[in-house]
């Protein structure tokens, strides 16, 4: 660009200036709506499309199929064009140039003219690689085979799931149902070997989350588990083992405990007004979760027993615990943490939610029915609400 | 009192001054296109500021990094929130900026006299790209991993020096803790740097050249 061109821009931009407007307000203002549009547009998609759960990165997994970022996908399918020793010019030569051309693009166009249309080479020269990038992308986003679907866990409760699901799936042939252990039966090479429960405190306490992990990954050799890992061999991602070891962790270990909004309340049904809840929908999960691990044979509890509706309704020294529609049952005394004949409060260290300790008083209310069936017939009866009747005075 | 005070505070800070060189300006009238520059600002200011309320939680080694982010998404309060945005305004970052480009292309804004204001931006958009290529690794998932295998792949390409590049950006021949502190380090405080001293001299740039007009035919 000569002298006479710059002069004659300067004179231009000078005049356009005067018949322009204020930086402030009127280019503030618009900057302002247009941050303020993406800002809404973010939360927006923040909230209503979220970010995508991925499985956590495993090095072993040879079935995953790698693709960049969407904004680099045009570079990813350029390279498939330059296959085996003529890679590098996809890979260096080209972007290389690309970029260096981009840098010095005041220098290389020293076209002086400005409005589009004397400018024609420039914009069919910048038009065609800009169509070309989005061609590229397109066929890559096109051409890429689907991700097959990996297990992912969005929350706690999702991943105790998928754990559980995982171990009826690959642990249970040897380990049993609950980890209780026993004789194998049916599994060749390992006929008749007796395998010690994992499911109680000589498991769960000395062997952390850690060490859990590494002998399903890394198996047990000398004692003929096989490794679990896909590192060694095995079928499992480091993510469905982890959610093993939550499983285990959140459904043997007594000591742990769900955090509060992943608790057995939450993840029931709701009950509605009037409702009268069951013991299979919604009492056993209280039980199972707080009351199971002290209330089984072999332990200090008055020989009640609590593992089944059978035994929740009939065991005990002080039986029965549990009257149909007598809220002064034992049952519900000792969970509001009276000192009575048939033993103190319970559980005995830390008194249950008020929320669960309703359940419990509508379930004795509404005649404590086993079955959702039974329950829903307590209801359509109109059960008596524990509000009306419950002692509302809580020590 | 305000009165004294901002005289005070004029004296010495030069706020009058401030005022008239960029605020009180006279500019082109121009349209809506012209607002994608600040909207890229705008983005890269929140990309800063939810980018380090997450480094309150993210923990860049491989054992924890995963963990760490499904922390800030399930159990930090508005974690998910920030972590959303973040990840959205980084995909939108590169489109905005991307448009940027193509819109002082368009109106040939990179002549005589913002030659530099180009240069200058074709550096924080190089820059953005990297941003988006080393915070893609930090959430150290499936999706992560392997993209960023492919991608320190592609330099390893290049004959003679390729190996080279490839084990300096991995910290060696496979993807590792020293490669996920690598990619961090240059996420948080390598590129920022790059991009903040580098929208100084474009922002100045502007002020001091004014935003270009919109040309009619004669131009």
């Amino acid at each position: 660009m000569n002298g006479e061109h710059k002069q004659r821009y300067r004179e231009k931009y000078t005049n356009a200036k005067q018949k322009g407007v204020k930086f402030f307000p009127d280019i503030i203002y618009k900057d302002l709506l247009v941050a303020f549009g993406l800002f809404i547009l973010l939360i927006g998609l923040a909230v209503f499309v979220g970010v995508p759960n991925e499985p956590k990165a495993d090095p072993n997994d040879t079935s995953y199929i790698p693709r960049p970022e969407w904004y680099f996908l045009f570079l990813f399918q350029l390279l498939k064009y330059f296959p085996g020793q003529i890679e590098w010019i996809g890979t260096a030569v080209i972007p290389g140039l690309a970029v260096l051309a981009l840098f010095l693009l005041p220098f290389i166009d020293r076209n002086p003219y400005r409005h589009w249309s004397k400018r024609k080479l420039a914009l069919g020269i910048m038009g065609t690689v800009v169509v070309g990038i989005v061609v590229l992308t397109l066929l890559a986003a096109f051409t890429t085979p689907p991700q097959p679907e990996a297990a992912v866990a969005n929350t706690l409760r999702e991943q105790i799931a998928l754990g559980e699901e995982l171990y009826a799936l690959h642990c249970v042939e040897c380990h049993g149902i609950e980890g209780e252990g026993g004789e194998i039966k049916g599994v060749p090479g390992l006929e008749g070997v007796t395998l010690k429960p994992i499911n109680d405190q000589d498991v769960m306490y000395p062997f952390t989350d850690e060490t859990l992990y590494n002998i399903i990954a890394m198996g047990q050799p000398l004692q003929g588990m096989p490794p679990f890992g896909r590192a060694f061999g095995g079928p499992l991602s480091p993510t469905e083992i982890e959610a093993i070891v939550a499983f285990m962790r959140y459904t043997w270990d007594d000591r742990v405990e769900l955090p509060e909004e992943e608790t057995v309340a939450a993840a029931m049904p709701t009950l509605k007004e009037g409702e009268v809840p069951s013991y299979d929908v919604h009492v056993a999960p209280i039980f199972k979760r707080y009351c199971v691990s002290c209330h089984v044979p072999g332990k200090k509890n008055n020989n009640y027993l609590m593992r089944t509706y059978e035994e929740v309704m009939t065991t005990g020294d002080h039986a029965p615990n549990i009257i149909p529609g007598d809220l002064g049952s034992n049952l519900i005394r000792m969970v509001h943490r009276e000192e009575i004949e048939a033993g103190g409060p319970m559980p005995p260290t830390k008194a249950l939610k008020p929320e669960l300790v309703e359940i419990l008083e509508r379930w004795v209310l509404g005649g404590a029915p086993e079955t959702a069936e039974q329950a829903a017939q307590a209801s359509a009866k109109g059960a008596p609400l524990p509000t009306a009747a419950a002692p509302t005075e809580m020590p | 009192m305000l009165r004294r005070l901002f005289q005070w505070l004029d004296e010495r800070l030069g706020l009058t001054t401030i005022h008239d060189v960029v605020l009180d300006r006279k500019v082109p009238k121009v349209n809506w296109w012209f607002t994608l520059g600040s909207a890229s600002l705008f983005l890269f200011l929140l990309q800063g500021i939810t980018g380090v309320f997450l480094t309150v939680y993210y923990v860049p080694s491989p054992d924890h990094a995963y963990d760490s982010v499904q922390y800030i998404m399930n159990e930090v309060r508005f974690g998910w929130l920030i972590r959303g945005m973040h990840h959205w305004g980084a995909n939108l970052m590169v489109l905005v900026v991307f448009i940027h480009m193509l819109r002082t292309f368009f109106y040939a804004a990179y002549k005589y006299p913002r030659e530099l204001t180009w240069i200058s931006g074709v550096v924080l958009l190089l820059a953005t790209l990297g941003m988006g290529f080393t915070g893609y690794l930090l959430p150290w998932n499936q999706r992560a991993y392997w993209a960023t295998t492919v991608g320190t792949e592609i330099p390893g390409t290049i004959p003679i020096i390729g190996p080279f590049i490839t084990s300096v950006l991995r910290g060696g021949s496979e993807l590792s803790a020293l490669t996920l502190s690598r990619f961090y380090s240059v996420h948080i405080w390598f590129l920022p740097a790059v991009i903040t001293v580098t929208i100084g001299l474009h922002l100045y740039l502007v002020i001091r050249l004014g935003i270009s007009h919109i040309p009619d035919e004669n131009d």
